[in-house]
Parts: C-alpha cells; structure tokens; sequence
C-alpha cells in the first residue's frame, strides 16, 4: 500500500518532468525569470554578511578611553588599572601616564616647540581599555563605557565607536530592505509559477474534464501541477545559486587585489551549503505554493458538461 | 440500480431540461432513453453521474442518494458508472493503452494489474493489437470501442451512453449496440440515450420515451 503510494508519487513526478521537457524553451524560459528573481536577493544578502563580516573586522578593535582625574598620581592609576583588569568584561587596560601622553603627543602632533612653552603639562593620564570580544558589539562597548565613566578618579570615559554605530544602523537598515526586497520578489515567483500553472491547467482542460468524468480526485488531478510548480522553483533556486555564485566568481578577484592595496586579508564569501540549501528549499516551496494556489482557484472552474 | 422520483431540472433562467420524471432501471437491466434532440436525454445522464444536480425529487443510483453525496465524494461515485461519449472524450496525446488504463490510474490499482485488465478489456472490444496506437489514428468505430474498453476497464455495475451511436453509419452502429448487449448479458446495467430508433427496435429491450422534458413512454420491464 505504501509501496504503491511512492511508485505513483515517483510516477507523477517522472511525468511532470517528461511534460516540462516537451516544451523545453517555456520551461527554460520560466526556470530564468525565477532564477533572476531569486538571485537578486540573494545576491544583496551575500552583499551585506560580506560588509558585516568586514566591519566585524573593525569592533575588535574597539577601545575606550578612560581619562583620569588630575588629581590622580601613578600610584592611584595603577590601582584602578589592576581593579579593571579583575572585571570579566575587559581584556586589557593599558596605563598611559601624564609624562608618556606628553612625550606621545608632541612626537605626533607637531606641536612639540609650543608645548615646552607650557608651565605644566595640560595632559590628564590615560588608562587604555580594551573590551573582551564578546562585549565587542557597539552597544556593550557604550554600556561598558558609560559604567567605567562612574568609576571613582575618572574623570571622562570616550568610545570613539560613532562611526560603527552609524554603519551599523545603515547595514540594519539596508537588512530590512533586503528582507522587504525578499518577500516581494518571492511573491513575484507565486505570481509566475501561479500564471505558467494556470496556463498549463488551462492547456489541459480537456484531459482533466476526462480525468474528473472518470472518478479521478481532486488531489490525483493536482498532483502533477504540485509537482511541476516544486520542480520549477527548485530549477529556479538553482540557477539563482549558479547566477550569485558565477557573480561571484567575477567580482572575488578585483576585490582581493583592493583588499591587499588597503592591506587587508578580506575575501569576498560565497552562499555557504546551509545557506545555498535554504535557498533551493524557499525555491521549492514557493513553485509549490503558487502552483497550489494557482490549481485550488482554476479546478473548481473546470467541470465536465 | 436507478431509481427518480419526481424529478425536475430548471436551469437557470427559466428553461425546464426535465419536469417530474420518475422510473426505476433493476440491476441487471437494459434500456434505451429515447426522444429528439433537447428531448432531456441527455440532461437525464447528466444528472444521474452528477455532472449536474436536479432542481426537485430524489435521485438514488447504486444505493446512494445523489442529493446527499457532498462534492468530495463524487469522484469515488463516478468510478461505479462507466461512461460512454457521443465524442468518446479520448485524450489524443495518448496511447490506445493509456487511455484505457486511465480509470485504473486514477483509481490507484495496482502497477501489474493494470495491464492485464487493460488488456483484458480491449480483447473485449476488439482492439488488442491496437494497444500501442494513438487514438487519432483509429476509425470512428474503433475510437468509439476504445470509449467503451475505458468504460468498463473498472467493471462497474452500471454503464451510461450518450448517443454512441452518433457518429458512425449503421454497421458500425450494429456492431456498438451488440458490444453494450453483450456486457449487458455479462449482468452489466445499462443506460443507452439514442434517437436511432433501428437500433431501439433491433434489441427489443425496454425503452423510455421523453418529450420535452417529459417522460411520455415506458415500455416496461424487458418490453
């Protein structure tokens, strides 16, 4: 019984796909316009996780600056320096003292005559905080910062982090135009799957108008739409795969040679198995559901008289 | 096996197809629906296999009362009536064999047996070595037998015809009419709508009259 269930499953499915090679230009052509539709999203997804993974790149090196007190010896600093070092959020403290901030100031700001003119130094002492990984995010970096900001004998804690939050608010912002983008064009795959389905129900009226006369059901007589609507999107899905991936192929060499002119070891990363997988499953899904649709609408509509 | 009850079909604007008609077909019995063209012959089958649904009266074939079968039993109700065309509605992208097996495909009968009741019913009709033909290829009389081999492939009880006789002269026509006999013999109910009075005469079998929408004639059982 379940043996005879598959053996008539796997011959819809052989049928189906006998049909879609009987007009090869028309399924070519469907298979394309899905493969392009899907592609483009998907193509915008791997734009965006490469810019993250590069500006992921960036808040490893996120650092905050705890200026101390003047009132502060080197004593007291390399107190508050070790009492930051026992907090499980902070990686290292670097301790930069009134004399170094000097030394260090006048060798790179040029303005070394000016300051001897100075009677004392003007400078505060630094204590140099880098974040653990984890608390690398531009978020736990300012929270971390606002509470370092309280600590007693400092007198001002600065995250120089604007500028990743403000990419990081664009890259959000363009994620949900991406996903915006995706569903609408996942729509426009139900619409074409829908519209060749309901073409091909409409080509075989006569046959399903004998098929109902002859005590055929519902489901028998959507079966083999079910199944060309899946094996549609999923040759759709994979020609998307094949377009980013060729895209890719096409773009990777230019921009490692821009990565290395900037130093930088950046690579551009391809759909990846789980990703590209998802993609041909979302592909199936979608033919399947358009040629459901298109089917549970135009059947009712076709009655033997 | 048939049985209507003061049946009338109005269709929509007004036009009575058929106005209180009952009769019962015995299991086992054979007869001619006759009468002109728009006479309700073919409104008659219509309802009987559920294409359509009667306005008034109650209509019961093989047992079941047709005004109580929802939709999604209708299906399994046609695979107890075997059903023959005027135009026998074969599907011509397919071979001689395929059509015939279509009742059993859809049916879900099992792959090996298929083929051998597929077989079965073309030497019934004749046409065994025509199996691996297109239907386009074939006379109208044998397009009309393959009709019928895909009838009766399922072995139903009951056997509809809509003017089978339609399109062929008068030999062929014999040679129909004796094929629906014969099966007629093997137990088979069966329902013949014709307006070819020579063959109503020929069998002597019970016939039913309708004129326009009425059933003016019934000759009885096995007139």
């Amino acid at each position: 019984m379940i043996k005879n269930y598959f053996l008539r499953h796997l011959q819809t499915l052989f049928f189906s796909l006998g049909q879609m090679a009987r007009a090869p230009l028309a399924t070519l052509m469907t298979v394309a316009v899905i493969g392009i539709t899907l592609a483009l999203p998907t193509g915008l997804y791997l734009l965006l996780d490469n810019l993250q993974r590069l500006s992921g790149g960036w808040d490893a090196g996120v650092q905050i600056s705890l200026f101390l007190k003047q009132d502060i010896g080197d004593a007291e600093a390399g107190r508050i320096a070790e009492r930051l070092r026992a907090r499980e959020e902070i990686e290292s403290v670097r301790y930069v003292s009134r004399q170094a901030a000097l030394a260090e100031f006048k060798r790179l700001s040029g303005f070394g005559e000016a300051l001897n003119l100075l009677d004392e130094n003007p400078l505060p002492a630094v204590l140099l905080v880098r974040p653990k990984p984890a608390h690398g995010s531009p978020q736990a970096a300012a929270a971390l910062a606002r509470s370092l900001g309280e600590t007693r004998g400092v007198d001002l804690a600065q995250l120089d982090l604007e500028w990743v939050k403000r990419l990081n608010a664009m890259l959000s912002l363009a994620r949900r135009g991406v996903i915006l983008l995706a569903g609408l064009l996942g729509l426009a795959v139900l619409l074409i799957v829908g519209n060749t389905i309901r073409l091909a129900v409409l080509n075989r009226r006569t046959e399903i108008e004998v098929v109902k006369l002859i005590g055929g059901t519902d489901r028998f007589i959507r079966r083999p739409f079910l199944y060309s609507g899946l094996l549609q999107g999923l040759a759709g899905a994979l020609t998307a795969w094949l377009l980013v991936a060729l895209s890719l192929a096409l773009l990777g060499g230019p921009i490692a040679d821009l990565a290395d002119l900037y130093g930088s070891g950046f690579r551009l990363a391809g759909l990846g198995a789980a990703q590209g997988f998802s993609l041909v499953l979302g592909g199936g899904l979608l033919g399947w559901l358009g040629s459901r649709l298109a089917v549970g609408r135009h059947l009712r509509e076709i009655e033997p008289a | 096996m048939i049985q209507l009850t003061n049946v009338s079909k109005r269709y929509p604007g007004g036009y009575d197809a058929l106005k209180d008609v009952s009769f019962e077909l015995a299991a086992g019995e054979m007869a001619f629906l006759t009468g002109h063209s728009g006479a309700g012959k073919s409104t008659l089958l219509k309802l009987i296999t559920l294409i359509e649904r009667g306005s008034r009266g109650q209509i019961v074939v093989n047992g079941k009362n047709l005004a109580r079968l929802p939709r999604r039993r209708v299906p399994y109700f046609r695979r107890e009536i075997g059903i023959v065309f005027q135009d026998n509605k074969l599907l011509n992208d397919r071979t001689v064999f395929d059509n015939v097996a279509l009742p059993l495909i859809v049916s879900g009968v099992d792959h090996g047996e298929v083929g051998r009741r597929v077989r079965a019913a073309l030497d019934k009709v004749g046409l065994l070595n025509k199996e691996k033909l297109h239907p386009i290829v074939l006379s109208g009389g044998e397009q009309q037998r393959v009709g019928i081999a895909r009838a009766v492939v399922n072995k139903p009880p009951l056997l509809l015809a809509d003017e089978p006789t339609g399109n062929l002269d008068a030999e062929l026509s014999d040679e129909i009419i004796d094929l629906f006999h014969e099966f007629h013999q093997h137990g088979v109910t069966v329902l013949i709508a014709t307006h070819d009075l020579r063959q109503v005469d020929r069998l002597e079998k019970r016939r039913l009259m309708l004129r326009a929408g009425e059933l003016i004639y019934d000759s009885g059982r096995d007139a």
